[in-house]
């Protein structure tokens, strides 16, 4: 079988067309997230020899082989895990920082501090209409901060709440995505400019999905792609064209825990397992909150009732309610403070029994305990301020080094351009001497 | 084959992370020197947060210890004051006595020096009823009301509490504000214990009365009265030295608020110079970067290919 010069010159020219095509198509897409760089990948089109014809000369140009997708499945893996670990270390940051601002902001130390005064300045005339108004606004501030900080706590309880709610719903549809694309994965013809762009796709929803959950991937030979949430030995979430759908449960604590129809899930990445970890710090917050409220309340009232009020009547507890979020004043005239011994009588300066709840609140030291809380709180933030920002590093160096593995570069497209642009010239300069030869040929005589 | 080893977004995305980061470094300088606190947050830096907290629960209690001691030292002002007072009434009650103890004098003399006796005890029993800078009884210990009483017969009775109330200083230091009347107006003779008031109205009473033995009643008093004299000025002592010791925890109330304010500044202050100096440093970094960057950028194959 003998060479045709004029078709092997327009395989070379169809060739170079098509990589110029797909130059363009990268330098198009060269700021399109998701986009990996496709390349072109050629193959020489000649006849072998058959029997007894092993010395011709049978060429018969170029063909395109494939479209290269320059994806490295590694780095595409390094990109979701780690993004997994930023975007939970990002959440659990920002739910603890609220966490952390709605205990200090509510200014519940302060106000402790200026209760634990107020009674001291009592202990200096304990019968002083003034102080003991004194002693009763400021309980009532105290009173108001402890309802702040609890109310603050419930709404970043809720916004956490909400925020999970709405990664799972978005994981769920972002899986039934998936599930779409590797039905159309499986169908698709190999190497087309279709597989290429759902694989894209594939790759783009499986890193969304990381973002909200740690996801395991296993890809079959079609390009589709099973994927398990919670690490490798978590329940399937797509696998097919399948999605089975992830479930929230609350707690009545308020934290948080999933699963995938009735199997559990242990999220470890994700910013749905960030706001987990939020919310089972807020629960231990919350807790702690309480019982400051609740030791201050029976240290106070429990004195208070060991005593007698200005005119010598028996005291009443100050505070009622349960927990930082009930605590109330249960009375608003100072008169009612028990500041004498039982024995004193009406009117008494005998400050024995404002001694004794002074002596009972530095025992019971809620003002220590909301002192631990906050240090326990800012140091949890602090540490994983830390962590966030390792994480959030080494996220980042994933993503740019796939980029610069799969992103488009300008430069070498521009070198590309050149290229392809030379070898359709050179194809175009093939067939002219295809004419003149020809020409030569019939111009024979 | 890539010419150079990274893609046209990967240079984007790197030359962001370096400058945002620059950005919000100088951002956080920036805040710091607005605010003048090196901490926005307690987690900024827990243990400096922790002790922060611990510095201003201390500044907040040691103004109530502040003012606390001023109420006590006025208390003690006003019972030294009054002491000052009964000492006086005391030495001329005590003249008086000398006085009638003269035997050349007739009973109308001794007469109107009893009256003077007993307008003395009645001042003196006024004085022992003084209120403090509250309105309470000086010298009635813990009571509501008056320190002593008078019955129809002009016997004065002690009806405040036995001892007197402690003021807090802070760091568990008190200070007893004040002394109660028996502790200064009754007192020990040889002849067993007695009271001040009740000295002075024997005497008033005996000179009063005119009779014959007055003189001798009055020669009787004046152990009495010399005892009842050292007694106040036992107690002006005490108060003095009370005084003193108010003083003494004042100033080193002081001393630790100065050292509280010190270690404040050092542990949440921002140290203007350091700090200007980084953010400079950083703005320094900011502006090389930004410029490379433009640099960079500018630089593309396709405005050299022609």
């Amino acid at each position: 079988m003998a060479s045709d010069l004029l078709s092997i010159a327009l395989s070379g020219a169809k060739a170079a067309r098509t990589a110029l095509d797909v130059t363009a198509q990268n330098i198009a897409n060269a700021g399109t997230s998701g986009y990996v760089r496709r390349s072109v990948s050629l193959k020489e089109v000649s006849g072998t020899g058959g029997f007894g014809s092993q010395a011709d000369v049978s060429l018969s140009g170029v063909r395109l082989d494939r479209v290269v997708r320059n994806a490295d499945l590694f780095r595409q893996a390094e990109v979701r895990r780690t993004g997994a670990d930023a975007a939970r270390a990002n959440a659990e940051v920002s739910g603890l920082e609220n966490i952390e601002a709605a205990v200090e902001q509510s200014r519940a130390y302060p106000s402790l501090v200026d209760f634990d005064g107020a009674l001291q300045r009592l202990a200096g005339d304990p019968t002083d209409p003034s102080l003991r108004a004194g002693v009763i606004e400021t309980a009532r501030t105290l009173v108001g901060t402890f309802n702040i900080a609890a109310s603050g706590l419930a709404s970043v309880g809720a916004g956490l709440q909400f925020d999970a709610a709405a990664g799972v719903s978005d994981i769920n549809t972002l899986a039934g995505e998936l599930a779409r694309v590797n039905l159309r994965l499986s169908r698709a013809a190999d190497a087309s400019s279709d597989q290429t762009t759902l694989l894209d796709q594939r790759d783009n929803l499986l890193q969304q999905i990381s973002t909200y959950g740690d996801v395991a991937a296993q890809f079959s030979a079609n390009g589709t792609v099973e994927v398990r949430i919670g690490g490798a030995a978590g329940p399937l979430l797509v696998q097919g064209g399948t999605a089975s759908p992830l479930a929230m449960t609350t707690a009545a604590n308020g934290t948080i825990s999933f699963d995938v129809g009735g199997a559990p899930v242990s999220l470890t990445g994700g910013s749905i397992a960030g706001k987990a970890l939020g919310l089972a710090k807020l629960a231990q917050v919350q807790g702690d909150l309480d019982a400051a409220a609740n030791s201050l309340m029976t240290a106070v009232n429990t004195a208070q009732t060991g005593g007698a009020a200005l005119d010598g009547s028996a005291g009443q507890p100050l505070f009622s309610g349960t927990g930082a979020g009930g605590i109330a004043l249960a009375f608003t005239d100072g008169a009612g403070l028990a500041t004498a011994p039982v024995v004193a009588g009406a009117g008494s300066r005998n400050p024995a029994n404002l001694d004794a709840l002074r002596a009972a609140l530095a025992t019971a030291n809620p003002a220590g305990r909301l002192d631990a809380l906050i240090f326990d709180v800012s140091s949890t933030v602090s540490s994983r301020k830390i962590t966030q920002s390792a994480l959030a590093a080494i996220a980042g160096n994933a993503r740019i080094s796939l980029e610069a593995q799969a992103g488009v570069d300008l430069d070498t497209e521009a070198v590309n351009l050149l290229r392809y642009q030379q070898a359709f010239q050179a194809s175009g300069k093939a067939m002219q001497v295809a004419g003149t030869i020809f020409d030569t040929l019939m111009n024979l005589r | 084959m890539t010419l150079i080893s990274t893609s046209t977004s990967a240079f984007y995305s790197r030359s962001l992370m370096g400058l945002q980061g620059l950005r919000g470094e100088a951002e956080t300088l920036q805040a710091r020197l607005s605010s003048g606190r090196k901490l926005a947050a307690s987690s900024d830096d827990p243990v400096a947060a922790a002790r922060l907290r611990q510095l201003a629960r201390s500044g907040t209690l040691s103004t109530i210890d502040t003012a606390n001691s001023q109420r006590a030292s006025s208390d003690l002002q006003l019972a030294d004051g009054a002491l000052s007072t009964f000492a006086d009434y005391i030495i001329r009650a005590k003249e008086l006595a000398i006085q009638a103890a003269n035997s050349t004098l007739t009973p109308g003399q001794r007469q109107g020096i009893g009256a003077e006796v007993a307008a003395i005890r009645q001042n003196i029993i006024g004085l022992a009823n003084t209120r403090d800078a509250a309105g309470h009884a000086l010298f009635g210990g813990e009571a509501a009301g008056a320190a002593y009483t008078t019955d129809a017969s002009g016997n004065a009775t002690y009806i405040g509490t036995a001892v007197s109330g402690e003021l807090p200083l802070g760091d568990g230091q008190v200070v007893t504000r004040s002394v109660t009347g028996p502790e200064f107006l009754t007192f020990t003779t040889p002849s067993g214990p007695n009271d001040l008031l009740a000295v002075l109205k024997t005497l008033g009473d005996a000179l009063q009365s005119g009779a014959p033995s007055a003189g001798s009643a009055a020669n009787g008093s004046l152990d009495a009265l010399s005892a009842g004299l050292d007694a106040v000025t036992t107690a002006q002592t005490v108060i003095g030295s009370r005084m003193a010791w108010i003083e003494l925890t004042t100033q080193r109330r002081t001393d630790m608020g100065e050292m509280r304010a010190s270690e404040e500044a050092d542990i949440g202050g921002t140290d203007i110079a350091a700090t200007v100096a980084q953010l400079q440093q950083t703005m320094t970094v900011l502006e090389a970067s930004q410029a490379s960057f433009a640099k960079l950028a500018q630089l593309s194959l396709f405005d050299v290919i022609r």
